[in-house]
């Protein structure tokens, strides 16, 4: 019956739509009928569909992933003490870091200090048949190097936190764009009737954690269903999803059918489309008072995969966040970010570092293995990384050495859902500054993310204000080819 | 009659083509949009470059072969008449007249991959809906003209039309000459209940007060309409209402926006837009004072608080922030801004390379971010992690009735005070102590009074910085051109001297006949009483943007407003007494085929209230609503935990405690990283950037705030007691009360039976449960009524929370 009720078209969206193209009945003046009728034919589908049905045309080829996970380090973790190994570094620790590096270059809080080397702060190991680098402070993620793709070559365009998140989210700085979560979902829909497609999670701890602004889940201009919605680990995990207090679940469906009852009375009188659309909101919201509960519910798990997640209970901690996300990836949920916050490491890097790592590296391994073995992460990418990465250079705020913002070169890695495992990717150069080797822009992983759910970036445009806009912008970006299985 | 505006039977190569279109496209899409395109297939008329062939080139084909010259493939350019002459492939790239001549049709025409326009990896198509219209165009000449928008105000003649008597305005005359060539039915006038709440949530964004629906109802002077409409333009929540709007444009926010998103002193701004509305200060002068409040000669202070609009936007106190780079920043953030708001016009592209579409050049961009070289913007960049954060300049101001209080106490300080020294010996001991306890008095009062002095940036111009093009929009390339104040080439009007400052910009946007402005705001405003604009595209007037339903009504709108003085309240009451405004909204089944978005305006546009009208509307109807006007920011209840992921510093959100709670959604705290989940649910931007229409969702998220939020709950059972006190004794009589009180109309009897069956239910299961009952009626801060049974109060409260969740309470018809 619900199912019935949610393939009414949301009028409003509808009518602006239809706005949108009307300027066809008018430029066409007699000729374009039958444009319109297509524009029609597309739009209206696209307006009508489901939160299920993808975009009509989409997929643009067969995807190799379903969803995505990403594994969001906020703050920018550093890429010289997890992925890039460089010995280089080491010999030159505590010299002047080389003018030719840095010259030009923007920087952070170093502006106008003096710019010396610091060595790597641990030791790296190769790891599984792969022989993959990875540092000693992650030895659950060495334990799966050989399902995962690093990319040490990742660079980015903003040097501040909060530019540089909106910059991974959004392929730009500019406030006001969708987030690709969004994107996504826009899409291709999500597969789970009863929670939203896109779902975000936080948790925090290490140094001082940076902030995170709603934005990087905002829809921007895309529809307003398409935003991220943010599950809390205290109070109400979605806002307002409790009832009021002394309203039973039986009380509150009284008042929702009696809600109906007059809203269909009133549709009577108006014929007023979007009061159907209304109907079918209010229930999904009170099957949602149901069924995200439920998802939160973890007495069902079992104490060993508990254990392998290091959860202790609903804590609202990484580990916790990720077992959460594969909850949410059976139930099909198409896009799910989980933030750690605390990877910020000015200062005191070496035990922020061991905090982090401690807090992150167990979960993210267990995720990628439990999905493996309940046969998920074929259609799931797991993506891990921050911002961007860290100085090469030390920044001396806190007892211990720490490092400064980074964006011309850092590493994330990518598991599962048509990723080839065991691989490296591109490199910096010998001083872990510059993306020499293959580098990978932002914009490039987004192109790639969205191959990999069978989208073509390029065509994959909305129209507002007059521009066709992408997530991948007007630069030339490029599917990493050689990244996928 | 004139005929540029008229539709007339096409000539007969047009039926050619549309036969020609007709047959290589599939007959199953045809004959669906037969339901749609109706007889237009058969009759069109003279195609005109603006309106038919502009948006197809513009959208195809301007982006390589546009204004953008850095982009600019072949090195042709197809926006202006001057460049068809060229000779591309032996052929004219446009012969007039002749398509089988032209290298263009030639091109787009062609078989052969290689050679057709747009190229295939463009990701563009022209339809053969558009390649028919390109062929026509060519054959009728070729002609081009100038963007419509761009072009000086023209004087239109009054169409001839099937009813004179039915246009109260003269303008509704240009609909309805629209309605008659469309043969279509406009919609019958509303019933007085609606328009009543129309007008009110129209002009006041809150529902009209039972009395006033039956007291309009009954009025049957002939000039009943007239007098609610002046009324509510005289009320001072007219001011509140356009500010929403206003506000949402300038993108207003009493945070900072980036990182750490800390508190900003704006809030004096935001009640300086209020009372502009409400002292009906002149679109000109608004727009002055705004941009240049501190460079008006004498200014005064509420003008130096207008200038505050420069300090809006959105600005970072990250550690590390390059200070080059922000600079570069915020002047975009202006310029954007700017071009949004007054111009109507989308200037962000500019930042990296000329405007792909419209005639902005780079240079543009830059030009128009001198005029803001000289706002002091360094200070900004110091001072730490607190919040509410300092960002000097700032100046302290009192509200204007505490200044008018202040006076009146200084003035009789000053009596007071004489009195007791030259009347020193005429004085009795007794008056003379009086005195000095009044002096006392008055003292304490202005001390108290003073206190109320709030913070907020202002503008102070210090000498102007450099300003370069930034190639590619790089903040660390010194090697463009210096940019200077001056305006762009192509948008001319009257404004002769050469400009320097913001005054001049401001001077210069409000020109008499300056293209942009007055289209713009006219535009804007239209939208707010129709729900569409007379341009679709509120926020861009560019080649981009949609053609105009009615360019004649917009213009004669625009240039009576400018004659008028940029006189807003006339604006607003020439287009509320109109015909056109108070027509039904349910549409009839003609126009639902025929004109389904409501561009003819054949009917009035019902549509959701924005989300503070939603707030203001369950407050207002539970009397809870706090009227106060102007004020420092209100912190309504809020999850609590919302703010977690706010740092430097940490974030505790702490309700307000007193009458504040009750305040108007346009004085809720905005905070831009992390908005009041409620205004979010209801679509409320952000305000990172202009916005000049909200979007309209209708989510689950949306359906548990109105459920769930305290402030609709506590509303709801306050609404109870109210029902229970004054609606009577039956269940049905109470039912009847509260509908009328929440929507300004009598229920139905299935409409009450459904209510007071749900009554009766919650009766019966509140006296099972009455604990629950208890904690029902408790919700929130407002007082419980001790003397009323709360299991009753109880089984109220669900009535009202029923009403509050109505669509028709969300919505205006």
């Amino acid at each position: 019956m619900v199912k019935k009720t949610l393939d009414v078209p949301p009028a409003e969206e509808l009518r602006q739509l239809l706005v949108r193209r009307a300027f066809l009945t008018r430029s066409a003046a007699g000729l374009g009928a039958a444009a319109l009728a297509w524009l029609w034919e597309k739009e209206l589908r696209a307006s009508e569909r489901g939160p299920t049905d993808p975009l009509p045309g989409l997929p643009h080829h067969p995807p190799r992933a379903k969803r995505v996970i990403f594994l969001y380090m906020s703050g920018g973790p550093s890429h010289l003490e997890t992925f890039d190994y460089k010995p280089k570094l080491a010999e030159l620790d505590g010299q002047p870091m080389p003018e030719s590096f840095t010259k030009g270059q923007p920087i952070a809080q170093l502006q106008g200090q003096e710019l010396r080397c610091l060595a790597p702060q641990f030791r790296f190991r190769q790891h599984g048949e792969s022989g993959q680098w990875i540092a000693d402070i992650l030895p659950h993620t060495a334990r799966i190097a050989d399902r995962i793709c690093i990319i040490r070559s990742m660079h980015t365009d903003q040097i501040n936190h909060d530019p540089a998140h909106t910059v991974m989210n959004t392929g730009t700085s500019i406030p006001g764009r969708p987030s690709m979560g969004s994107w996504i979902t826009y899409g291709l829909g999500t597969e789970s009737e009863d929670l939203p497609g896109f779902v975000v999670l936080t948790s925090e701890g290490g140094r001082n954690p940076q902030p995170i602004a709603s934005r990087q889940w905002s829809s921007g201009f895309l529809p307003g269903r398409y935003q991220g919605v943010q599950f809390f680990s205290q109070g109400d995990p979605v806002h307002y999803l409790r009832n009021p207090d002394g309203v039973d679940r039986a009380a509150q469906r009284s008042l929702v059918d009696a809600v109906h009852r007059l809203n269909q009375l009133r549709f009577g009188q108006t014929g007023n489309s979007e009061i159907q659309t209304r109907i079918a909101q209010y229930e999904l919201a009170f099957r949602m008072q149901m069924s995200v509960p439920q998802l939160l519910d973890i007495s069902d798990e079992s104490p060993s995969t508990l254990e392998r997640y290091g959860v202790i209970g609903p804590d609202g901690s990484f580990a916790y966040n990720c077992l959460l996300a594969r909850r949410l990836a059976e139930r099909g949920v198409r896009f799910i970010q989980l933030y750690h916050r605390g990877w910020d490491h000015h200062g005191d890097l070496v035990p922020y570092m061991q905090t982090c790592c401690r807090l992150c590296d167990g979960p993210s391994a267990a995720l990628v293995e439990d999905l493996q073995q309940r046969g998920l992460l074929d259609e799931t990418l797991v993506i891990w990384g921050g911002e961007f990465g860290r100085t090469p250079m030390f920044q001396g705020k806190g007892k211990l050495p720490g490092r400064d913002h980074h964006i011309r070169g850092f590493s994330m890695w990518l598991a599962g859902g048509g990723v080839k495992g065991g691989t490296s990717y591109g490199a910096t150069d010998e001083l872990g500054y510059f993306a020499v080797e293959n580098p990978v822009h932002v914009h490039d992983l987004h192109a790639t993310i969205l191959y990999l759910l069978g989208i073509d970036h390029r065509r994959f445009t909305y129209r507002y204000q007059g521009l066709d806009f992408r997530l991948t912008g007007v630069e030339e970006a490029r599917v990493v080819h050689e990244i996928l299985a | 009659m004139s005929g540029e505006f008229r539709f007339s039977r096409i000539p007969n190569p047009m039926r050619r083509c549309a036969r020609r279109v007709a047959l290589f496209t599939a007959t199953a899409t045809f004959l669906a949009a037969g339901a749609l395109a109706h007889d237009n297939v058969a009759s069109a008329r003279r195609l005109a470059y603006n309106r038919d062939v502009r948006p197809i080139l513009s959208d195809k084909c301007f982006s390589c072969h546009g204004p953008d010259s850095a982009h600019r493939q072949a090195d042709l350019r197809l926006d202006r008449a001057e460049d068809e002459g060229q000779v591309r492939g032996g052929h004219s790239v446009i012969e007039p007249g002749k398509p089988e001549e032209s290298e263009l049709w030639q091109r787009i025409t062609s078989r052969d991959e290689s050679e057709r326009m747009p190229p295939p990896d463009s990701g563009k198509e022209l339809s053969a809906e558009e390649i028919a219209i390109l062929e026509e165009w060519i054959r009728q000449g070729a002609v081009y003209e100038p963007h419509w928008a761009y072009q000086a105000f023209r004087n239109h003649s009054l169409p001839e039309v099937s009813d004179r008597e039915w246009c109260r305005e003269p303008w509704d005359r240009f609909l309805m000459a629209r309605w008659d060539d469309e043969q279509v039915e406009h919609a019958p006038e509303a019933d007085r209940r609606t328009l009543a709440r129309r007008l009110y949530l129209d002009l006041t964004g809150l529902p009209a007060p039972i009395d006033d629906v039956e007291a309009f109802v009954a009025d049957e002077r002939p000039d009943a309409y007239e007098r609610l409409v002046d009324k509510l333009l005289a009320s001072p929540h007219f001011g509140e209402r356009m500010a929403v709007y206003w506000l949402d444009l300038v993108r207003y926010a009493d945070t900072v926006g980036y990182h750490g998103d800390q508190e900003h002193a704006a809030s004096p701004y935001r009640d300086y837009v209020i009372q502009a509305f409400n002292d009906n200060k002149p679109f000109d002068q608004f727009t002055r004072e705004q941009l240049a409040g501190d460079l008006l000669p004498n200014r005064t202070e509420e003008q130096w608080v207008a200038s505050c609009y420069n300090r809006i936007l959105q600005t970072s106190h990250e550690g590390g922030v390059q200070i080059k780079e922000y600079l570069a920043k915020y002047l975009a953030d202006r310029v954007r801004n700017l071009g949004s708001v007054w111009l109507g016009s989308t200037l962000a592209c500019a930042e990296c390379h000329n405007h792909k579409y419209d005639p902005f050049t780079q240079q543009d961009f830059y030009n128009f971010g001198a005029f803001f070289a000289d706002v002091e913007d360094l200070m900004t960049f110091r001072g730490g992690d607190t919040s509410p954060t300092k960002r000097e300049p700032e100046i302290e101001v009192l509200d204007r009735p505490v200044r008018w209080e202040l006076q009146e106490i200084e003035n009789r300080l000053q009596e007071v005070s004489t009195r007791i020294t030259s009347d020193s010996e005429s004085l009795t001991e007794q008056e003379r102590n009086e005195l000095l306890a009044e002096q006392k008095r008055l003292e304490a009062c202005r001390e108290v009074l003073r206190r109320t002095a709030r913070r907020v940036m202002v503008t102070v111009s210090v000498e102007p910085r450099t300003i370069r093009v930034l190639p590619r929009g790089d903040w660390m390339d010194d090697s463009g051109p210096i940019a200077q104040p001056a305006f762009p080439e192509f948008l001319r009007c009257s404004f002769d001297r050469p400009p320097r400052n913001r005054l001049d910009l401001a001077d210069w946007l409000t020109t008499p006949d300056h293209p942009l402005t007055a289209r713009v705001f006219v535009n804007r405003i239209w939208a707010l009483f129709f729900g569409e604009g007379l341009c679709p595209s509120l926020d861009d007037v560019g080649g981009q943007g949609l053609w105009p339903v009615h360019p004649e009504l917009l213009d004669q709108l625009a240039v009576q407003f400018v004659e008028d003085g940029w006189d807003v309240k006339l604006l607003v009451r020439r287009i509320v007494l109109s015909s056109a405004y108070r027509q039904q909204s349910v549409a009839s089944a003609q126009l639902q085929e025929r004109d389904p978005a409501n561009l003819w305006f054949a009917r009035q546009t019902a549509r959701r209230l924005p989300a503070e009208f939603i707030r203001d509307s369950a407050l207002a109807v539970s009397g809870l609503l706090n009227r106060r006007i102007g004020g420092p920011p209100a912190r309504p209840y809020q999850p609590e935990g919302y703010y977690a992921l706010l740092n430097f510093p940490k974030r505790t959100y702490r309700p307000d405690r007193d009458a504040n709670q009750y305040r108007r959604g346009v004085y809720m705290h905005w905070q831009r990283q992390f908005l009041h989940p409620m205004l979010k649910a209801f679509d409320a931007p952000q305000r990172e950037e202009c916005v000049a229409k909200r979007p309209v969702s209708n989510t689950p998220l949306a359906a548990l705030t109105l459920l769930n939020d305290p402030t609709f709950v506590e509303a709801a059972r306050v609404f109870a007691e109210r029902i229970v006190r004054l609606g009577g004794a039956s269940p049905g009589g109470r039912v009847t009360w509260a509908w009328r009180e929440a929507l300004g109309r009598s229920p139905s009897e299935e409409e009450r039976a459904v209510l007071v069956a749900l009554f009766q239910e919650n009766l019966a299961r509140y006296r099972e449960q009455r604990d629950a009952a208890g904690r029902l009626v408790r919700v929130g801060l407002a007082p419980v009524a001790t003397d009323l049974d709360a299991v009753e109060l109880a089984a109220w409260t669900q009535v009202a929370r029923a009403i509050f969740n109505l669509h028709e309470f969300l919505q205006r018809n």
